[in-house]
C-alpha cells in the first residue's frame, strides 16, 4: 500500500511538474534595457520571479549556471569578467578599482584591512575569482611578520611563528586552511610538525582511510612524499 | 615571446583582422583610461596609461552565423617603473547553429557550469535542439591570472562537460562535470548540479551543489526558495554549506578541515517607485561551535525624477571579528547628457579581540558626461582615510567611444 501512494505521489508531482515546465523560454534581449522595476510587470503574471532583485549579486551564482540560463542575451563575457577577473570596461562611477582591476562592491572602503575579516567568513568565497597563487603572490610582497595574523601574535621577533603550545593555530588552520596557504603556499612549515618522516602529529581529516588512494592516484607522489618515505603510504 | 607580449600580439591581432573581414559587422567600445593610485608594495604614487577594449565582429559569413568576440586591456606605468602590461580576458570565434544544433567556440573564453568556471584556451562544442536535453564540452589550457600577469604553465588544463534541460519554461536542470590539471597532474576533480522550478506562480525553489570526486565530499552545497505572494514583495530563504577542498597536488588537500554553514533570511520590497527596501539575516555555524551574525538593510530611494540615492547598511558580528558599515551613493542627472554622482562607505572593523577597532572612510565624487551618441567621458576622484593613512586618493579618468 504504502508503495502504492509513493508511486502515485511520485507520478502526480511529475506530471504536475512537466506541465508547469513545458513552455519555450522568450528572448530577452529587447528587453536588456528596460528598467528592473518593469520586469515584475510580465513576470509575476507568469508565474516567473524577477531574478535581478536586491540580493542578485549573491543569488546570481545559482542562475548564472548553464542550466537554463539566458544572461548572454543582454550580457556579453565582458560583464561577467569585469566582477570575476577585475576588467573595467563595464563599469560605471560607483566601481571601485583596485590599481587597474575593477573591484564588486563587496570590496568596500580598506579592503585590504578587511579582506581577512570577509575571507574567513565564507572560506570558499575569495575562490570564485581568485586562484590560490593570487593570494600568496601578494601575500609574499609583504615582509614577514608584517601581516598580522592572530596565531601568529605571540611568537618570534616580528611575530612571524605561530604558538602551537595554545593550539590555535589548530583550530584557525582547520577553519581557515586557505589563509595559511596564501603565504605558505608550499606548506613547508606545516611539514616541519606534520611530517610522518619525523614523527609529527597527523593532519589527515576522519575519513582519510577510505579517501587516501584517491590523491595517490591523481597527484602521485608529488604529494605523499612530502611527509612519508616512499612506498610508506 | 613571455606572455605579455603574446596577450599584446593577440590584442593587436583582432584588430587587423578586423578590417579584413568586408562583409563584416564591427562594434565595440574603446576606453581609454588614465588611474592614479598609490601602489600599496614601494608605497609610490602610481599614474597608469591604460586601454580596454571590446571588440565583436560579426555576420562574418552570409547566413551571420559565424563571429569572433575579444576583449582585453594594455596599460602603461608612467612613472613608477612597473612598465606595459597587458591582459587578454576573451578572444574567440564563434559558429553558431550548424544544422540548428551546434554551437562551437574556439578561442580564449570564460566558461561556466556549476562543476567548475574557468578560462580557458580551448575550445566549447554544444550540442541543442536535440530533445529536452543539450549537452556542451569544453577543454583547453586553464588561463590563471594573477596579481599583474598570467600565473599558468604548460600543464595547467581544464576540461568540463554538461548535460542540462532545455525549452522548459519553469524547469531549469543541470549536470556537469569538471577536471583541472596542475603541471599535468589531477589537480580537481568535481561533479556539479543546479536546479531551478517555479511553482504556483509565487514560488521559486532552487539548489546548486559541488561534489569533490577526490575528497568525497559535498565541497558546496546550497538550496532556497523564494517565496512572492505580490509582484513587488520577494522572501528568501537559503541554506549553504562549504567544505574547503583544495587541488589534490597542494599538501593542504590532505589536511582536516571544518565545514561551514549558514542560513539566511531576506526579504525585497518595492513599495513605489520611489521607495526600495531590502533587510536580512544570515547566521553562520562553524564547526566547534563559533557562530556568527550578519544583518543587512538597504534601500533604494527616488524622491524626484533625476535623483536616485542608495544606502546600505552590514553588521556583520562574527567568529572571528567583527564589521560594521554603511555605503551611501547618490546621483543625479543634471542634464540629459551630465550625470554627477557621489558617495561615501564607513566601516568600523575590529580584526580579533585582541585588537582595537578600526575605522576606515572612503569619499568618491564623480561624473559623467555623453558627449554624443558614441562618446563618454567620466571622471572618478576617491579619499580612503584609515588607521594607516590619512588620505589615499586614487581616481581615474574614462573616455569611451562605442563605434
Amino acid at each position: 500500500m504504502k508503495k502504492w501512494f509513493l508511486a502515485t505521489l511520485l507520478i502526480t508531482v511529475t506530471t504536475f511538474s512537466v506541465q508547469m515546465a513545458l513552455a519555450e523560454k522568450m528572448s530577452h534581449k529587447e528587453y536588456a534595457t528596460t528598467a528592473i522595476s518593469d520586469c515584475n510587470s510580465c513576470h509575476k503574471s507568469e508565474g516567473v520571479a524577477p531574478n535581478h532583485e536586491g540580493d542578485w549579486v549573491r543569488g546570481h551564482r545559482v542562475l548564472a549556471s548553464k542550466a537554463g540560463s539566458n544572461c548572454s542575451q543582454c550580457h556579453d563575457q565582458s560583464f561577467c569578467l569585469d566582477c570575476h577577473s577585475g576588467g573595467g570596461i563595464d563599469r560605471d562611477l560607483s566601481t571601485r578599482n583596485y590599481h587597474n582591476d575593477y573591484v564588486p562592491k563587496s570590496h568596500r572602503s580598506n579592503f585590504l584591512s578587511l579582506h581577512p575579516v570577509k575571507a574567513l567568513d565564507n572560506p570558499q568565497s575569495c575562490n570564485r575569482c581568485h586562484d590560490a597563487s593570487y593570494c600568496s603572490e601578494c601575500h609574499s610582497r609583504f615582509p614577514k611578520g608584517s601581516l598580522r595574523i592572530k596565531s601568529h601574535l605571540m611568537l618570534g621577533p616580528n611575530h612571524q611563528k605561530y604558538a602551537p603550545a595554545l593550539f590555535e593555530h589548530a583550530t584557525e588552520a582547520r577553519r581557515n586552511l586557505q589563509s595559511c596557504q596564501a603565504c605558505h603556499p608550499d606548506g613547508d612549515v606545516c611539514v616541519q610538525c606534520h611530517s610522518a618522516k619525523l614523527g609529527g602529529t597527523n593532519p589527515h581529516p576522519r575519513n582519510w582511510g577510505s579517501i587516501s588512494d584517491n590523491y595517490r592516484d591523481r597527484a602521485g607522489s608529488k604529494v605523499c612524499t612530502k611527509c612519508h618515505l616512499p612506498g610508506t603510504y | 615571446m613571455g606572455m605579455k607580449g603574446l596577450t599584446g600580439v593577440l590584442l593587436l591581432g583582432t584588430l587587423l583582422v578586423a578590417p579584413a573581414a568586408w562583409s563584416a559587422e564591427i562594434h565595440g567600445r574603446s576606453s581609454t583610461q588614465l588611474l592614479w593610485f598609490n601602489n600599496d608594495y614601494n608605497s609610490r604614487r602610481e599614474t597608469d596609461l591604460a586601454e580596454y577594449l571590446r571588440l565583436s565582429v560579426t555576420n562574418l559569413d552570409k547566413a551571420g552565423k559565424a563571429s569572433i568576440y575579444g576583449y582585453g586591456r594594455m596599460t602603461q606605468d608612467l612613472n613608477n617603473g612597473n612598465g606595459f602590461n597587458s591582459r587578454l580576458y576573451y578572444l574567440y570565434g564563434e559558429y553558431r547553429d550548424l544544422f540548428d544544433k551546434v554551437d562551437f567556440r574556439l578561442g580564449r573564453q570564460f566558461v561556466n557550469e556549476e562543476a567548475g568556471t574557468a578560462i580557458v584556451d580551448g575550445a566549447q562544442v554544444t550540442l541543442k535542439n536535440v530533445g529536452p536535453v543539450a549537452f556542451s564540452a569544453f577543454g583547453g589550457r586553464n588561463v590563471i591570472f594573477d596579481l599583474d600577469n598570467e600565473g599558468g604553465h604548460g600543464g595547467n588544463l581544464a576540461l568540463g562537460v554538461s548535460a542540462y534541460l532545455q525549452g522548459f519554461k519553469a524547469t531549469d536542470f543541470e549536470f556537469s562535470w569538471f577536471r583541472k590539471w596542475d603541471d599535468w597532474d589531477i589537480a580537481q576533480d568535481m561533479l556539479g548540479a543546479t536546479f531551478k522550478q517555479y511553482l504556483f506562480n509565487n514560488i521559486k525553489i532552487y539548489g546548486n551543489g559541488r561534489y569533490d570526486l577526490t575528497a568525497e565530499t559535498f565541497n558546496e552545497l546550497l538550496g532556497g526558495i523564494k517565496y512572492f505572494p505580490l509582484a513587488n514583495l520577494i522572501f528568501t530563504g537559503e541554506y549553504y554549506q562549504s567544505y574547503p577542498t583544495f587541488d589534490s597536488t597542494s599538501i593542504y588537500s590532505v589536511f582536516a578541515v571544518d565545514r561551514y554553514r549558514e542560513a539566511a533570511f531576506r526579504v525585497d520590497y518595492t513599495i513605489n517607485e520611489m521607495i526600495t527596501l531590502n533587510g536580512g539575516y544570515t547566521a553562520q555555524f562553524f564547526q566547534e561551535g563559533g557562530k556568527g551574525h550578519i544583518y543587512h538593510l538597504g534601500c533604494i530611494l527616488r524622491p524626484i525624477d533625476p535623483l536616485q540615492l542608495n544606502v546600505e547598511y552590514d553588521n556583520n558580528q562574527g567568529y572571528n571579528g567583527s564589521t560594521n558599515g554603511i555605503i551611501v551613493d547618490a546621483y543625479y542627472d543634471l542634464t540629459k547628457a551630465l550625470q554627477v554622482s557621489g558617495g561615501i562607505a564607513y566601516d568600523v572593523y575590529q580584526r580579533d579581540s585582541l585588537l582595537q577597532d578600526e575605522i576606515a572612510r572612503t569619499y568618491w565624487l564623480g561624473g559623467k558626461y555623453k558627449l554624443n551618441k558614441s562618446m563618454t567621458a567620466s571622471l572618478r576622484v576617491e579619499n580612503t582615510v584609515t588607521d594607516q593613512f590619512s588620505s589615499n586618493v586614487q581616481g581615474r579618468f574614462v573616455f569611451d567611444y562605442d563605434f
